[in-house]
């Protein structure tokens, strides 16, 4: 693992924390994450009523002598987790202002989280989309596969318009069981398409989270000269005085910050703004911590 | 506006350098790379408003400090009198009005409207350099050369007189000065623009513009409107007089200002020959007219005096005066057939009991024989006078005399001054020719000088003459028909009568409209004999002639020896006694208004500056180089409040929670 992206000494630091699903998880193999479905682990669910053809080695003897009744004790059932990390990588995550590119930032996110994930003994896959390309790595919870994941990661070179929301709708379509989605972008999109394809997944019952990444200088928009602004999705250029308009800038870039994250909170998805000058490790730590049951704080 | 140092003019250029320097500073812009630009595109988009005027005020406000500044160094005058043009003045031309009604003193200071615009021309000349002077005057039209505006306030020329002003020959003089002229020089006229002085119907104006359009410099033209609130002011003048045998009968008039209210006294003291007596005159309202009696003393043949209401707004304008000569008999001619015509003809024209007026008839043939030009009035009942007879008549009307004809009673196709009588018509039978309106201002019938109407709705006619021709009706029978008309012929006055007094034609012999009619026709004939001790400032009598000197005989006031010929007072020239009153039109309250003066000064692009006469407007020009440096820290502070960031910023980010 020697991509620049990959913090060894941040994962070992993180490593004694779980990644918790919000929501139960379908698996095809046991794991750490709780299933819509009774099964074998050792957290306790409920009693029901013994029903003929119940297997008899599950009933509660004690509750038969106490109530001389048959109750089947069930259990939770334990499964792993299968995340996708679905990467913008429109021309706007190449911007670098006062920290580093939004995608180097994302690239280190979904690394450091698919590290810790396949860790675990769970899944992760990898979806990176613009308008158009939109390549994925399917999951797996092979230590091995990383390397494809980490692989991929690094090769990726934002361009073009962003393909965000198709390919939020493809996941949830192609998606069959119930997985933990991982949004990297700028949400340079439109708001309200925006909160359907989360809508859209939220549907397909998947635990989404986003990590909206911008830049410190996007935001404060602090320029001391006229300058020519040239858009890196689709190089529409515009030669404006910053001082005469930043009072309108911010005051859109507020009502989008406060759309996108109002369509996510309907959508049930953990929101993250996140600029790129923030410290990676509390960042995650907070996230991780965040996500953990309330038993276990 | 005026600019004492006009090279610092050209800095006024160094006010479009802020706006280069944001051209520069747009050019050297700065490419970058961006992600959001939909935020950009919309915050562009939405800035365009108010952001931009902003932006245009505050690059405003850098482009006129910095003019402001350059303006300042270049030593501005400020004045409506200079308006805005540019460069320096090297001569003015002043015309100053130096006419009677220019010493009333403006309603806030002690000094007249005259004495306040010398001071404020002589400020307006120092803050201009003291630039070449010179003066027209509107007593005695001629320039003249001010060595200093320092001394103008001192000199002769500049004094206040009696006379009128005459401004469209005022003007032409200008012109005429300013023919040989290449400097660049303006023309101020410095009037209180009564109108009677500027004669704007004049077609002298036209000569006036014309000969300004054809200077080779052409001057600016200013106009210092001495208009504005007056102290309180009356006048009085003498409107005639006339002896009758021992007594002089003056008709007098007071004026007050038109602001004047309510009934007040007034104190008239009448010296005649050096005796005075004062009494008290009750003015009902803003004008009195009346007449005053002045008894003579016996055996006196000629002597003087004057009429004199105390100091007030205007001291030009408190005294009247009057002259008398020997007391001369009034004769008429009644020209008529013998008859009842002529009867009560001669009656009318010297009722008994007035040793005065005598009156003498001739038949019509003989009138051409007896036409003399000693006569006061003719009285002509009978066909009207051709060949040698309206000659003779003719000549009568020219030197000043009155003529009355009466209809002949018959039909007659003789003409007099293209004028004739109609045949003879007669009412319905019980019905009247009734006189129903006639003018009561002006014409023999008008009310007398006490308001009095004649009763000249009496009269009743059953036959009748009309005139026919081109002559000016005064008064009218009921179905429209003129009864008297007037003809004017030189000095002299005809008047038509269509009817006669018989008892067959009308009641006329019934005094109530002959006498007055007749008397007031023998008083206007008369008035020519005395009007000749009576003149104006300025009228062609008042002139001397070859071999005459001026001597002023009364004592009233301070006279200006320098001024003596626009002053006045009772003087003898030569053999001639005569009482100079200052022109009628002096007292005339009515003010030029500005379409007038535009039609006036067509084409001059003239500057009228309003209320220069008030005192408490400090001086036509001044040195306004501290209200542009006021201007330059108004212009930065301006700059610096709207450079000021906002107090609140929108705030960007959301607090942060998980959802």
């Amino acid at each position: 693992m020697s991509h620049s992206f990959i913090d060894n000494d941040l994962l070992s630091r993180l490593g004694s924390l779980p990644i918790e699903s919000r929501l139960p998880m379908m698996g095809n193999v046991a794991g750490k994450h709780r299933s819509p479905h009774r099964g074998s682990s050792v957290e306790f669910a409920e009693y029901r009523k013994y029903v003929p053809g119940d297997d008899t080695r599950r009933l509660d003897w004690k509750a038969f002598a106490r109530s001389d009744r048959f109750y089947i004790k069930e259990f939770e059932a334990d499964t792993n987790l299968r995340a996708y990390f679905v990467v913008d990588a429109s021309g706007s995550m190449k911007f670098a202002g006062k920290g580093e590119a939004k995608i180097q930032v994302a690239r280190r996110i979904a690394a450091s989280l698919a590290y810790l994930l396949v860790n675990q003994g769970d899944a992760a896959g990898l979806s990176i989309c613009t308008d158009k390309l939109h390549l994925e790595v399917p999951p797996s919870r092979r230590a091995a596969h990383l390397e494809r994941f980490f692989s991929t990661l690094g090769k990726l070179e934002p361009s073009g318009e962003t393909g965000l929301l198709p390919a939020l709708h493809t996941i949830a379509e192609k998606i069959g069981q119930r997985a933990f989605i991982v949004i990297l972008s700028d949400l340079f999109t439109d708001p309200a398409a925006l909160g359907d394809a989360l809508q859209h997944l939220r549907y397909r019952k998947h635990d989404i989270s986003v990590f909206h990444l911008m830049d410190p200088q996007e935001i404060d928009f602090e320029f001391d000269r006229p300058h020519r602004f040239v858009d890196l999705e689709d190089g529409t250029a515009l030669v404006a005085e910053p001082n005469l308009i930043a009072d309108e800038y911010k005051t859109a870039l507020r009502d989008f910050l406060t759309t996108v994250r109002a369509k996510c909170h309907d959508a049930s998805a953990d929101y993250q703004l996140i600029t790129t000058d923030t410290p990676l490790e509390p960042l995650l730590r907070d996230f991780l911590t965040a996500r953990l049951p309330k038993s276990k704080h | 506006m005026l600019f004492l140092s006009p090279i610092f003019l050209w800095f006024l250029a160094a006010a479009a350098v802020p706006i280069v320097i944001h051209l520069i500073n747009r050019r050297r812009h700065k490419t970058i790379q961006w992600a959001a630009m939909q935020f950009l595109l919309k915050a562009a988009r939405e800035s365009r408003g108010k952001k931009k005027l902003r932006h245009i005020l505050i690059l405003t406000c850098r482009a006129l400090s910095i003019a402001a500044l350059a303006a300042a160094a270049a030593r501005p005058i400020a004045s409506g009198l200079l308006g805005w043009g540019g460069g320096s003045i090297e001569t003015v031309v002043l015309l100053l009005d130096r006419s009677a009604s220019m010493e009333i003193k403006p309603g806030d200071g002690l000094d007249s409207r005259r004495q306040i615009i010398i001071q404020k021309v002589r400020e307006a000349m120092a803050d201009l350099g003291n630039p070449r002077l010179v003066l027209i005057d509107s007593a005695s039209n001629n320039p003249q050369e001010i060595p200093s505006p320092e001394i103008l306030a001192d000199l002769s020329s500049t004094a206040g007189t009696d006379s009128a002003a005459d401004f469209p020959t005022l003007l032409n003089r200008a012109a005429e000065f300013l023919t040989s002229s290449t400097e660049r020089a303006e023309v101020w006229l410095a009037s209180d623009l009564q109108s009677s002085n500027w004669h704007h119907h004049d077609e002298r104006w036209d000569s006036a513009r014309a000969n300004l359009a054809a200077l080779p410099q052409k001057p600016a033209i200013r106009v210092l409107s001495l208009t504005g609130p007056t102290a309180t002011n009356a006048s009085v003048r003498v409107l005639g007089s006339r002896r009758t045998g021992d007594e002089l009968l003056l008709d007098l008039e007071v004026l007050r200002s038109r602001e004047a209210r309510g009934s007040t006294s007034v104190p008239l003291t009448t010296n005649l020959n050096g005796t005075r007596t004062t009494e008290n005159l009750t003015l009902p309202g803003q004008s009195l007219s009346f007449q005053k009696r002045v008894p003579l003393p016996s055996g006196s043949e000629t002597g003087h005096g004057w009429l004199s209401i105390p100091a007030d707004g205007n001291a030009r304008d408190n005294a009247a005066f009057f002259a008398y000569g020997p007391a001369r008999p009034a004769a008429s001619l009644v020209v008529a057939p013998a008859g009842e015509t002529a009867e009560y003809l001669a009656l009318a024209t010297a009722p008994p009991g007035y040793g005065n007026l005598s009156s003498f008839r001739v038949d019509p043939v003989q009138a051409a024989q007896a036409i003399t030009p000693d006569l006061a009035a003719i009285f002509w009942a009978a066909p009207l006078p051709t060949g040698a007879t309206a000659e003779a008549i003719q000549q009568f009307l020219t030197s000043g005399g009155q003529v009355l004809f009466l209809p002949p009673a018959t039909a007659s196709q003789n003409s007099f001054l293209d004028l004739k009588w109609a045949d003879p018509s007669e009412a319905p039978a019980g019905k009247f020719f009734i006189l129903s309106d006639w003018n009561h201002t002006d014409g023999p019938l008008r009310d007398s000088i006490d308001g009095t109407p004649v009763a000249a709705n009496r009269l009743k006619a059953i036959r009748r003459q009309i005139p026919l021709g081109d002559a000016t009706p005064l008064a009218r029978w009921e179905d429209g028909e003129p009864v008297i008309a007037r003809r004017i012929l030189d000095r002299g006055t005809a008047w038509f009568l269509g009817s006669i007094p018989d008892y067959t034609w009308s009641n006329l012999g019934d005094a109530d409209v002959l006498l007055p009619l007749v008397q007031r026709i023998v008083e206007a004939g008369t008035d020519r004999f005395d009007a000749s001790y009576l003149t104006t400032v300025g009228s062609d009598s008042a002139r001397l002639l070859p071999g005459e000197t001026r001597r002023r005989l009364d004592d009233f006031g301070t006279p200006d020896p320098a001024n003596t010929e626009y002053e006045s007072g009772i003087f003898r020239l030569g053999e001639r006694l005569l009482a100079i009153n200052r022109p009628p039109q002096e007292d005339s309250p009515e003010i030029l208004t500005r379409e007038q003066l535009n039609a006036a000064l067509d084409g001059t692009n003239f500057t009228l500056l309003d209320q220069a006469g008030q005192a408490n407007d400090p001086s036509l020009s001044r040195d306004v180089w501290r209200a542009f440096l006021v201007a330059v820290l108004f212009f930065l502070l301006a700059e610096t409040l709207l450079c000021l960031p906002k107090k609140s910023h929108p705030e960007v980010l959301p607090q942060k929670s998980p959802a």
